[in-house]
C-alpha cells in the first residue's frame, strides 16, 4: 500500500486507541481530512485488511441520528501500522 | 440503505435545525448521486454511511463540502474498485488486495514514467530543431533512375582571321599657323631705333653729353603665344554653310602679362561680318595666350595687328 502523508494520518489517529472504534465523521474532526480523501482510503484500509467495519449497533428513531459506520484497526493493521510507524522513526522508508 | 430508505430518514435526525431546505435538498442528492456512481457492492453502505456523517457535520458550508468530496471519493473508489475484481468486504482477502494495490500503482507509475519519457522527447526534438534551425528535411528526394549521358565536347567557336596588319604611314597634318604678319601701317611692327644719324645736330643732341654711347633697344613684337585657341573652332557655322572663306585682320592692345587691355578690334574686314565677328571671337579668347612683345627682352605693353584666315578644307 502506498503510504502517503494523509494514510499516515488516518493510521495516527487510529493507533492512538487502537481499540477504539470510530465513524468517518470523528475520523475528519481528528485528522481534518476531506471527504474525498478520508473515504477512499478507509475503504482502501478495509480492503486490504488492517480495518474492519460494522454498522453502529443503535435505534436510529430512538438517537435521533442515523446509524454510523465505524472502524477499527484489526490485528494484522494494528502490526503493520506499528511496523510502518517503527520504520518512519528509524528513518526509513518503504 | 435504498433510496426508499434515504427518503424515510426524519429530517430532523439528518440535518440541524439552522441549515436551509435547500441545503439538504442539494446536498442529500448529492451524496445519493455519488453513492449510485459507487461500484453496486458498496452504494448503499456508501449512501448511509455518508449521511449520516453529514449530519454530524456543524455549518451548512461543511456539509456542502462534505457532499462536494463524497462525489470526488465515488470516483476514485470506482476507480480503485475497477483495479481489483476481489470483494471489498473481504477482510479474509486483504493480502491480494495489496498485491492488487500494488499492481496498480505499478500501474500508475508506468502510465507516468511514459508521460515523463514523452515529454523529455518532445523537449529533445524542439530543442534539435532550434539548433538545427529547421533546415533539414526529414524526407530526401532521391532520384528515380540514374542515367548516363554522355556529353559532347563543346568545341570553341571558329575565331575569324585575324585581320592584316594596318599600313601606318606617316601623315603630316597641317594645322592653320593664324598669320599675324607685320604690316606697314603700324609703327608698332617697326624697330625704334634710338640713334643719331652723323653729321646732324639737334638742340636735344647738344643736350645730350657726348660721352653717352648710343644705345638700340631690341624690341620684339608680340603675337598669338603657346595655348592660342585654333581658329577652326571659331569658324562661324554659318560662313561654314555659305562657304565663305577669307582673312580678317584685328588689332589687338596685349599687356605684359599676355593678356588684352582693350577690346580687339577689326582693322581690316575679309569682305565677311560673319568672319569678322569669328575673328574677334578668337582674339578675345585668346587673351592670356598672346606673346606680350619685349623691349631688351622685359615684356612691355603694345598693340599689334594679325591676320586671321579662315579657309574650307575637305
Amino acid at each position: 500500500m502506498r503510504m502517503s502523508l494523509q494514510t499516515l494520518r488516518v493510521l495516527e489517529v487510529f493507533l492512538e486507541n487502537p481499540t477504539e472504534q470510530l465513524s468517518g465523521a470523528e475520523v475528519h474532526q481528528r485528522c481534518g481530512l476531506a471527504s474525498g480523501t478520508l473515504y477512499p482510503i478507509l475503504l482502501r484500509f478495509e480492503s486490504a485488511g488492517w480495518f474492519v467495519s460494522r454498522w453502529e449497533s443503535i435505534d436510529p428513531s430512538t438517537a435521533g441520528r442515523p446509524r454510523r459506520r465505524l472502524y477499527r484497526l484489526t490485528s494484522t493493521g494494528l502490526k503493520r501500522a506499528s511496523e510502518v510507524f517503527a520504520s518512519f522513526n528509524r528513518g526509513v522508508v518503504t | 440503505m435504498s433510496e426508499r430508505d434515504l427518503n424515510s430518514v426524519p429530517r430532523a435526525a439528518t440535518s440541524s435545525d439552522a441549515s436551509p431546505a435547500w441545503t439538504e435538498a442539494v446536498t442529500g442528492w448529492l451524496i445519493h448521486h455519488a453513492a449510485l456512481s459507487a461500484p453496486a457492492s458498496l452504494s448503499e453502505r456508501l449512501q448511509e454511511e455518508w449521511l449520516a456523517d453529514l449530519a454530524a457535520r456543524p455549518s451548512v458550508m461543511s456539509r456542502l463540502r462534505f457532499a462536494l468530496g463524497c462525489c470526488w471519493a465515488t470516483r476514485v473508489i470506482a476507480h480503485e474498485h475497477r483495479a481489483s475484481s476481489v470483494p471489498v468486504a473481504s477482510s479474509a482477502m486483504g493480502q491480494k488486495l495489496m498485491i492488487a494495490n500494488l499492481h496498480n500503482d505499478s500501474r500508475f507509475f508506468a502510465r507516468r514514467s511514459t508521460t515523463f519519457l514523452l515529454v523529455v522527447c518532445l523537449h529533445i526534438a524542439l530543442f534539435y530543431a532550434l539548433m538545427t534551425g529547421l533546415e533539414f528535411k526529414i524526407f530526401k528526394v532521391i532520384p528515380s533512375t540514374f542515367e548516363t549521358r554522355v556529353l559532347q565536347e563543346q568545341r570553341p567557336p571558329e575565331l575569324p582571321l585575324p585581320l592584316p596588319r594596318p599600313q601606318l604611314t606617316a601623315t603630316k597634318i597641317e594645322a592653320p599657323i593664324p598669320e599675324f604678319p607685320p604690316t606697314g601701317d603700324f609703327n608698332e611692327t617697326e624697330d625704334i631705333i634710338h640713334s643719331q644719324p652723323p653729321g646732324t645736330s639737334s638742340p636735344v643732341a647738344t643736350q645730350t653729353p657726348p660721352s653717352t654711347p648710343l644705345h638700340e633697344v631690341s624690341r620684339v613684337q608680340g603675337g598669338p603665344g603657346i595655348g592660342f585657341p585654333n581658329p577652326d573652332d571659331y569658324y562661324p557655322s554659318s560662313a561654314k554653310r555659305r562657304e565663305e572663306q577669307g582673312s580678317a585682320t584685328v588689332r589687338v592692345c596685349v599687356g605684359a602679362n599676355g593678356r588684352l587691355t582693350a577690346d580687339p578690334t577689326t582693322v581690316q574686314t575679309s569682305g565677311s561680318a560673319r568672319l569678322d565677328e569669328g575673328a574677334l571671337q578668337l582674339a578675345k579668347a585668346g587673351s592670356g595666350h598672346y606673346r606680350a612683345t619685349t623691349e631688351d627682352g622685359r615684356p612691355v605693353n603694345s598693340c599689334y595687328s594679325f591676320r586671321v584666315r579662315f579657309e574650307l578644307r575637305n
